[in-house]
Order: structure tokens, then sequence, then C-alpha cells
């Protein structure tokens, strides 16, 4: 067994999980326009395909304040 | 050879050459129910990841998103983010599923239910509403490996009886190779599939309008209201779209298939890396909606279901027959290999927790690896004449599906924090759940532009909750299932 981290990264941890989830949807409305377009993409396409890219650094931070890597 | 011919000889090809190629990966495994249905919980993080790709995208990644952006773009956007907040959760859950399983030595989804909450009753009502979902789902891939052939055949032949010959091949390569048969099996297809999709996102906008980001140019000025969402609770707008993303995510773990692989993982750190990894896969589905815009350009005016093969008609009409050839294969790859996990989720619930335990047959390692691979022969035939009987669109099948299992949720996430939930307040949730979400998705009904899944998880939740403070307080057992 690994030892238990201390319970104030809890709060943390749930923050990393939600800020990803969060863009993906609730913030949808805000984003869901064509301008400024990203690479040519219309911008709520870009900003979601950014957030899928960065959510695996979002999960590898809660994997190291849960201290399994 | 005439182009229909080389098309449908590489399909054949690829197809065989997978299913010989994952043989051989299984050729010295000594096959016990435990290695034959959750891999001997063995698989590390990449076989598993490889697995999970294999499995989690279907037909409808290959057809569905390009047919979805075809016909209405941006409410498309939704199968990228929800995959990305199902493995979030899946972070957290999957782990907790799997030592479920190793600990209490579980071989199916339903007997995470029968142990959780000490109810046989419980797991054998579970592993029968599992099998029912199965049925129609396997008969979606039919659905869209009929449609692949047909286009490699450059639509000169009915493609029923080829599909079904290709699905029978395919039962009797699960009924020998298990669950590590359709990891191996996987690795041919995520190739694939990873090829043509680039092939599709890339290629043919950089074909037909220089670059990716000029075929957006075309579609600022010719379609512009298909690049975003409706706002609001219009049809497929910003309500639907978050509801129904939140939705699929919560129900993305929930599939009957996804229990026999999470138990496969060889630790909870493995599941662990592979959320963290998963969410890669996504962005090449990002390449099938630049296919589905591109195609809208190029070949207009397809209706209903006719969408889902838009850009299998840009490719058939302006490519050669080789390459299409390949498209095809990795389609086809893409309905077969979750087939095979479906047709061994189905037979395993069947014949562990309603065979086993209700009948008490089949009880011994060796009678129950027998009775499975007869049980994959069995689902797939009823599958195969479900299919052959009731036909509806793909995208519209897979929602049905979807807000069918995202009412497993509440029963597998209160088995974790809720000490007080019982069987019988899961049981009655499951029940409300259901009767709320397929009606309303039956007749796609979609109350002030949420997601119907959505308001039907929330009276499941309400009703566990009640039905569990009315009914007596579960006496938690944690033992094992009697699988060994």
């Amino acid at each position: 067994m690994r030892p238990t981290p201390p319970s104030s990264v809890l709060g943390l941890r749930v923050l990393l999980a939600a800020v990803p989830i969060a863009a993906l949807t609730v913030a949808v409305p805000f984003v869901n326009r064509i301008e400024p377009r990203i690479l040519g993409l219309p911008f709520i396409l870009a900003w979601s395909i950014a957030w899928v890219m960065l959510t695996p650094a979002f999960i590898w931070s809660i994997g190291r304040l849960d201290r399994h890597w | 050879m005439s182009a229909p011919a080389t098309a449908l000889t590489i399909v054949a090809l690829v197809v065989l050459g997978t299913i010989l190629f994952a043989l051989a990966g299984v050729r010295r495994i000594k096959m016990d129910p435990q290695q034959y249905i959750v891999g001997g919980r063995s698989f590390g993080t990449i076989f598993l990841w490889v697995l999970l790709a294999g499995e989690i995208y279907t037909t409808f990644t290959f057809l569905g998103i390009a047919g979805l952006t075809y016909s209405q773009g941006a409410p498309a956007y939704y199968i990228m983010a929800y995959g990305t907040c199902a493995y979030i959760l899946g972070y957290f859950l999957a782990p907790a599923m799997w030592r479920a399983g190793k600990e209490r030595g579980l071989l199916t989804g339903a007997d995470f239910f029968e142990t959780s909450y000490n109810s046989r009753a419980l797991g054998v009502a579970i592993a029968l509403l599992q099998f029912v979902m199965i049925v129609p789902y396997v008969a979606l891939q039919l659905s869209g490996l009929q449609i692949l052939l047909q286009i490699a055949g450059y639509g000169a032949y009915n493609a029923t009886i080829s599909t079904s010959v290709a699905f029978v091949i395919l039962a009797l390569f699960v009924f020998t190779a298990g669950l590590r048969g359709t990891a191996w099996a996987s690795i041919v297809k995520d190739v694939f599939v990873l090829a043509a999709v680039t092939f599709a996102g890339i290629a043919i906008p950089i074909r037909f309008f220089g670059s990716p980001a000029s075929m957006f140019d075309r579609i600022v000025q010719t379609h512009p209201h298909m690049l975003v969402l409706p706002f609001g609770t219009a049809f497929h707008g910003t309500i639907w779209y978050i509801s129904t993303v939140l939705l699929s995510g919560i129900g993305f773990y929930m599939g009957p298939h996804s229990w026999n692989a999470v138990y496969s993982a060889r630790s909870g750190d493995t599941l662990r890396r592979n959320a963290m990894l998963l969410p890669f896969y996504q962005i090449f589905l990002t390449l099938m909606l630049f296919a589905g815009f591109s195609a809208a350009l190029i070949v207009p005016g397809l209706k209903g279901t006719a969408v889902d093969q838009s850009f299998l008609h840009v490719v058939q009409r302006y490519y050669p027959a080789w390459l299409l050839g390949f498209v095809a294969s990795a389609g086809a790859l893409a309905a077969l290999i979750p087939a095979s996990a479906l047709l061994l989720a189905g037979a395993s619930v069947i014949t562990k927790n309603v065979a086993g335990d209700v009948f008490g047959i089949a009880t011994s390692d060796a009678a129950r690896t027998r009775l499975t691979r007869i049980l994959v022969l069995v689902v797939a035939l009823l599958a195969l004449g479900v299919w052959l009987t009731a036909q509806r669109t793909v995208v519209e099948l897979l929602l049905l599906y979807y807000n069918g299992i995202t009412q497993f949720m509440p029963g597998v996430v209160a088995a974790f924090l809720w000490k007080r939930a019982t069987a019988w307040g899961v049981a009655a949730g499951l029940a409300a759940g259901l009767v709320v979400a397929v009606p309303l998705a039956a007749l796609n009904i979609s109350p002030w532009g949420v997601n119907a899944g959505f308001l039907a998880l929330a009276v499941n939740v309400a009703v566990l909750i009640i039905i569990s403070l009315l009914t007596r307080a579960p006496v938690r057992a944690r033992q094992g299932s009697g699988a060994s």
C-alpha cells in the first residue's frame, strides 16, 4: 500500500478534475463562436481540441498528488 | 481485376489477416474462465490501451461522426468532449471497479452488483438487462459493416450475405480466442483506423481545398451556421450539448463489455495511466470532423441514413479502388472488433450470472469456459437475427444504448460511496431511470433542450435514495461470488 496523500490535496484533486470537464461543457456557450479562428479552425472547435490535449496533463497532476507516479 | 473486386478482396484479406494474427497471439494460452473472459487480469498499460481503443472506437467513430458533422456540423464536436470527460472520471472510477473485481474474483459487471449489494436477484436482473442491451448494439455494428461492404463493392450488390458471413467468422474467432484475442486483433484495428482517419481528415481536405484551414474558409463562407451550436434550448443546442457530453461521459465505463476490459488490467495504476493516455486517441476523432465537413462541400445533398456514408462516397468517387479497400477495411475492423468484445460480454453474463448462479450448471472451470464459448455463438446468431429484421440509423441507436447504460452508474457509485444503498434501491432506481429514458429517447424528445437520459439519471438517483432509505439497511458482504 502507498501512503495516503494528505487530505489537504483532496480539494486540489477535485479542482484539477473539474477544470477540463467544465471547459468542455459549461464553458461551451461562452466560446460558441467562429472568430477568432485558430490555425483556420473555428474558435469553439480549437478550444475543445486544446482542452482535450491539455487533459492528460491534468490527469498526470492528479496522479502525482495521489502519489501513483 | 474490376474496381469492386479489388476493394472487396483487400477488405477480405485484411479482416482474415487480422484474425490470423490474433490467433497466433493467443496460440499458447490455456483457456480457463479467468483467462477467456478477463484476460487473466494481466494486461499491462500498452496492451490495455490498445484493447480499450479497439473496443471503444466503433463504426460510430468511423461513419457516425462524419455523418453527424455532414448533416448538422457543430453538434458532432460532442464526441471529442465526452470521451475526454469520461477518462477524467475513469481515473477515479476504473481502479475502484478493478480492485473490487480482483478482491472478489469477479468476471462480469453483474457480479459486481451481486457482491456489492449481497443480492443474487440483483445480479441476475443486471445480467439479463445487459444481455438485452448488447444485442442491438452488436446489430448496430452489423449495420455499419454492411454500409462499408456495399460501398467497397461500389453498390453493385447487396452486402447482407457477406456481412453475415464476416460476422459468423468473427463469432468463431471469439469462440477460440476470448478477450486476449480481441486485444491482439485490436492492435491491427487501431493501426488501420488511425491511418484511415488521418487520410480522411488531412489528405481529403488537401486534395480538394488545399488544406484543412482553407476547407474551413469555404464552410465559413457557405455554411457558417454549421460551425457553431444553436444557442440554448434549440434542437442540438448548447443545453443539449452540455447535457449530452456529461451523460455520455458518465455512461462511458458502464458498457457491459467495459467491465471485462477493466478487470483485465494488471493493476489499478495500469487503469490510471490509461485514463491519462486515452485522450490522445480523441485527437484523431477531430480528423473525422474534418472529413465530415469536407464531404458536406464535395458531395452535398445526402439525406437520412445516407449521411453516414458521406465521406466514403468521396473516397469511392475520387480515389482508386485499392485505397477505398483499405479505408473500408479499417471500417470493417471498427465494426468487428468491438462486436467481438460485446459477444464475449453477453455470453459471460449468461454463463456466470444466469446459468451458473440461478441454475447451478457449468460451475466448474472447464464447463464454464465451454458454455461461454457456445453462448458466444448463440448471442451472435441472435444479434444477426435482430439485425436482419430491424434497422435504424447508426447515431440514433448509439444514443439509445448510452441512455440505457448510463442508468447503471448510480448503483456503481453508491456501492463505493454510500453504505446505506440497498439492492431494492438500486433496482428501483435503475428501473425508473430506464422507464423515463428509453421512451423519451425513442420518441426523440428533449425536454427544455436537455438530453432525456440526463433527466432519467436524476430520477434514477432520487428513487435509489428514497427506496434505499425505506428498505432495511444492507448487510454488506464482501466475499467472492463463487468464481475462482
